[in-house]
């Protein structure tokens, strides 16, 4: 009986996912009829003219993505070294507290903090208004850092109690341990977090929204203002619901999902290829 | 060569070791600056009587305690519909689940973990639509779907974190429980969950912690500028994370905008508060 | 000077209270029509129409806590499709509905105010006269630079409303006569952000509604015509719309008592505060 239960809510709560996805393709239906998904296709969004192209959205949602892991992910794996033996051992603890703290800051606290602060500051550096892709992707990097911090952290833990015995065997240093041993046998650990990084970066909404000027033009320059998918999704849930607008509504949300599906394939991908070798 | 290297590395390790703490100084930095000097009781109830708001329920105008009062409610009603679904699903996974059920359920459930806030949000959104247009023409959005949604969200927060608890348990506790003649829900039920508590109520404030902050899901789903505290389950309502969007974007006065800093300075005490009892919860479980 | 601003705001303030306080006094018969009344009113669309919704909805829910008024953003567009679909039971414009809105949706259109649309820069900025040419030539992207319309040396940041906007509409018909809006412009979601986003912008040019303007933005004159109600009341400022509230089918109850308080004198007050020229 308690087993029956336990299992409808896991069941509950797996097909939850599912529920979304059908909900996405059944709304994204009548873009499958007549040449409504080639219009997605294009390049211009001007919704008067009746151009609905959903690209510069798409490109932007990729760049700013990978853009802010460039600056986020050397930095985590800089935090993660330093917490594990590239620092001295009294620190790592305060550090990690500290990042757990940033990882409890509100996403919607970073916006308020960087459009006040940070834009402001490129608008004086620059000809641009400020709200633009590297306000965008520096905030967005900040936002990322803590989460891969975490798990790289949770990462280098278990491995170093694998090898703790093996690198004293050997005489290394704490930092020779770290750059010899640790990072090149946690390879695997280290791509499943640039990935899962990527993920949150690509989902995040509120970032782009408030920071990114939401101009819907192919990124093509850091101080020209961009607008993601997210945002996209945020700003048009509010037009007219039989018009073509609408329908690339749902699909920005099925490409976001699609994408969210790839990042999880890739993961598991690489979880199972480590699972078969050690 | 390899010195070198090595001198380098630990140079960048220390430049981004340092650069957290002054991010975390630099960001409470500013909203303290910005935001303390608004932090008073007008900030909470504006020109209603405090104590009138607080008994008799009387309307609270530009102050945040209806957006209080919004956040507290939907994260009441997040913690009601999902603890019980994640905790649940947990322990199914923990312990029942075998086999292809198991690898099924967990990719799915990894992949709701995956999914970005806004798309739980455009759910909400769709099902409404959905709604109208089928059986419950009267379906509108509101604190109860903005939950529903929520509920999504930090479902695999739950599952994930009630099932690592469990199954980080010594294999001891089972064996006592196998020699003591217990059946497997017994075991689970008198040893497992209570031996487990403490991680998955760590879990628990974390999911609480993400309810309470997220603006995407509530954008798409029932949260709007004004409407005084929440009037039911079915009215719109306001809430902490929005109304700092919100005034971010919006803000008439300096006054407004101190009033946004200052908000994001409660919400941010929130957070913090919340992150500070889990951790608790669990530096006691490593301790035991 | 500063401080003379500061104290001269105070003043009007306190003066504003008093009068609305007297105006409350002199209105409790109006809010009469809520006496005893129960249930909610869930307001979204036109962003120009909030003060005046907001004050209503503090009026109506102080004298009567039993009735729930929430107020929502998001632009005409959304208050079309909001009120059309049945979810708020009143939807503003800040444009006239077209004739495939009120067919499709079967809605009543209620105006209660006049209102132009203006645009804004600000306050350091030098340029104090734009001719509609040169607007329409800024928006297109062809004027780059202050410089080109006797400004100082520095590129022009150009900031616009999203699509669901009436004032975006109202603006792009009547000043920009349909012409392109470049693509580059930032976009923003309301006439509040419209408002911030200019005045924290030395370089910034966009539009908004003209009971949004006061000291933190500026409003250059318009082919030498200054956008104030005066002269949008006597026609010589152009570009002007109403605001509507609409309702599907005729309003009933609650809803009803909500647009004719809008209508009626107290509404009228509340409106021509808010900056608007009030139409009764």
């Amino acid at each position: 009986m308690a087993a029956r239960l336990l299992y409808c809510a896991a069941a509950v709560s797996a097909l939850a996912v599912l529920a979304i996805l059908a909900f996405l393709v059944y709304f994204s239906l009548p873009l499958f009829q007549g040449d409504q998904l080639a219009a997605l296709f294009s390049w211009h969004w001007r919704p008067l003219q009746n151009e609905f192209g959903i690209l510069p959205m798409i490109a932007a949602s990729l760049a700013l993505a990978v853009s802010s892991m460039l600056v986020a992910y050397p930095l985590a794996l800089g935090v993660c070294c330093f917490a594990h033996g590239l620092g001295p051992d009294w620190a790592a603890r305060p550090l990690l507290v500290a990042v757990r703290l940033m990882s409890s800051v509100p996403t919607v606290v970073y916006g308020l903090v960087a459009a006040f602060s940070l834009v402001p500051l490129i608008r004086g550096a620059s000809s641009g208004s400020g709200l633009c892709w590297l306000a965008a992707l520096l905030t967005l990097a900040v936002l990322a850092l803590p989460t891969i911090v975490l798990l790289l952290d949770n990462q280098f833990q278990r491995l170093e109690s694998e090898i703790r015995l093996t690198a004293a065997a050997l005489g290394l240093t704490r930092v020779q341990e770290m750059l010899q041993l640790t990072l090149p046998l946690s390879s695997r650990g280290l791509v499943m977090a640039a990935i899962l990084g990527f993920g949150r970066a690509l989902g995040d909404t509120l970032v782009p929204l408030m920071l990114a000027g939401n101009a819907p033009q192919p990124p093509l320059s850091l101080l020209d203002p961009m607008r993601t998918l997210t945002a996209h999704i945020a700003l048009v849930v509010a037009t007219d619901s039989q018009s073509a607008a609408y329908n690339s509504l749902f699909a920005c949300g099925l490409i976001l999902f699609l994408l969210t599906v790839l990042v999880n394939l890739g993961l598991r991908r690489i979880r199972t290829g480590a699972t078969a070798h050690g | 060569m390899a010195d070198r290297q090595e001198k380098l590395s630990v140079a960048f390790a220390w430049l981004s070791a340092l650069l957290v703490p002054a991010l975390l100084a630099m960001v409470t930095g500013f909203l303290l600056r910005r935001g303390l000097p608004s932090l008073q009781v007008a900030l909470w109830f504006g020109d209603t009587p405090p104590l009138a708001a607080l008994l008799h329920g009387a309307p609270v105008f530009d102050g945040i305690w209806p957006a209080c009062l919004g956040t507290l409610y939907l994260v009441a009603l997040v913690a009601l519909m999902a603890v019980p679904l994640g905790v649940a699903s947990g322990i199914f996974l923990a312990e029942y689940a075998g086999g292809r059920t198991k690898l099924a359920f967990s990719f799915c459930i990894e992949l709701l973990a995956g999914i970005p806030s806004i798309l739980m949000g455009l759910f909400g959104f769709a099902l409404i639509l959905f709604l109208r247009r089928s059986f419950a023409p009267e379906a509108n959005t509101c604190l109860l779907l903005s939950a529903f949604c929520l509920t999504l969200l930090v479902l695999p927060y739950l599952i994930s974190s009630t099932r690592l608890a469990i199954e980080s348990l010594p294999d001891a506790l089972r064996l006592t429980g196998a020699s003591l003649g217990l059946s497997h829900w017994q075991l689970i039920r008198r040893i497992l969950l209570p031996a487990s508590a403490p991680g998955i109520f760590s879990g628990v404030i974390l999911a609480i912690g993400r309810a309470a902050e997220d603006t995407a899901v509530i954008l798409m789903t029932g949260v709007v500028a004004n409407a005084g505290t929440p009037g039911s389950l079915t009215a719109k309502y306001e809430a902490l994370p929005f109304h700092i969007y919100y005034l971010a974007a919006e803000y008439q006065s300096p006054a407004e905008l101190a009033q946004a800093f200052a908000t994001a300075l409660v919400l941010l005490a929130l957070t913090g508060l919340l992150l500070l009892a889990a951790r608790r919860l669990q530096a006691g479980l490593e301790i035991k | 000077m500063k401080r003379f601003i500061t104290h001269g705001t105070r003043c009007l303030t306190l003066a504003l209270i008093c009068s609305a306080l007297l105006a409350g006094a002199a209105a409790a018969g109006e809010l009469d029509a809520f006496a005893g009344k129960k249930g909610k009113i869930d307001i979204a669309g036109g962003t120009a129409h909030i003060p005046v919704m907001k004050d209503a909805a503090k009026r109506i829910m102080q004298a009567n806590p039993e009735i729930r008024i929430s107020v929502a953003a998001g632009g005409s567009g959304v208050g079309v499709q909001k009120v059309g679909e049945g979810l708020v039971d009143i939807g503003n414009t800040g444009r006239p509905l077209s004739d495939d809105e009120v067919a499709k949706y079967g809605l009543k259109s209620f105006a209660f105010a006049l209102d132009g649309v203006a645009v804004a820069v600000s306050p350091k900025n030098s340029v104090a006269n734009l001719t509609a040419e040169q607007v329409q030539q800024i928006f297109a992207g062809k004027i780059s630079n202050w410089k080109g319309v006797g400004g100082r040396d520095a590129a022009i940041h150009l900031y616009t409303r999203d699509e669901a906007s009436g004032t975006r509409e109202v603006f792009w018909e009547k000043l920009l006569k349909k012409g392109a809006i470049v693509e580059t412009a930032n976009v923003v979601a309301s006439n509040g952000a419209m408002k911030s986003a200019v005045a924290d912008d030395s370089d910034a040019i966009g539009y908004v509604s003209i009971g949004h303007l006061d000291e933190t933005i500026k409003a250059p004159t318009l082919d030498g015509v200054a956008p104030t109600q005066e002269n949008a009341r006597s026609g010589k400022y152009p570009i002007v719309r109403k605001l509507y509230m609409n309702t599907k089918g005729t309003p009933q109850g609650l809803c009803a008592a909500f647009i004719n308080y809008i209508m009626g004198p107290e509404g009228i007050r509340m409106t021509a505060a808010a900056g608007y020229l009030p139409l009764h």
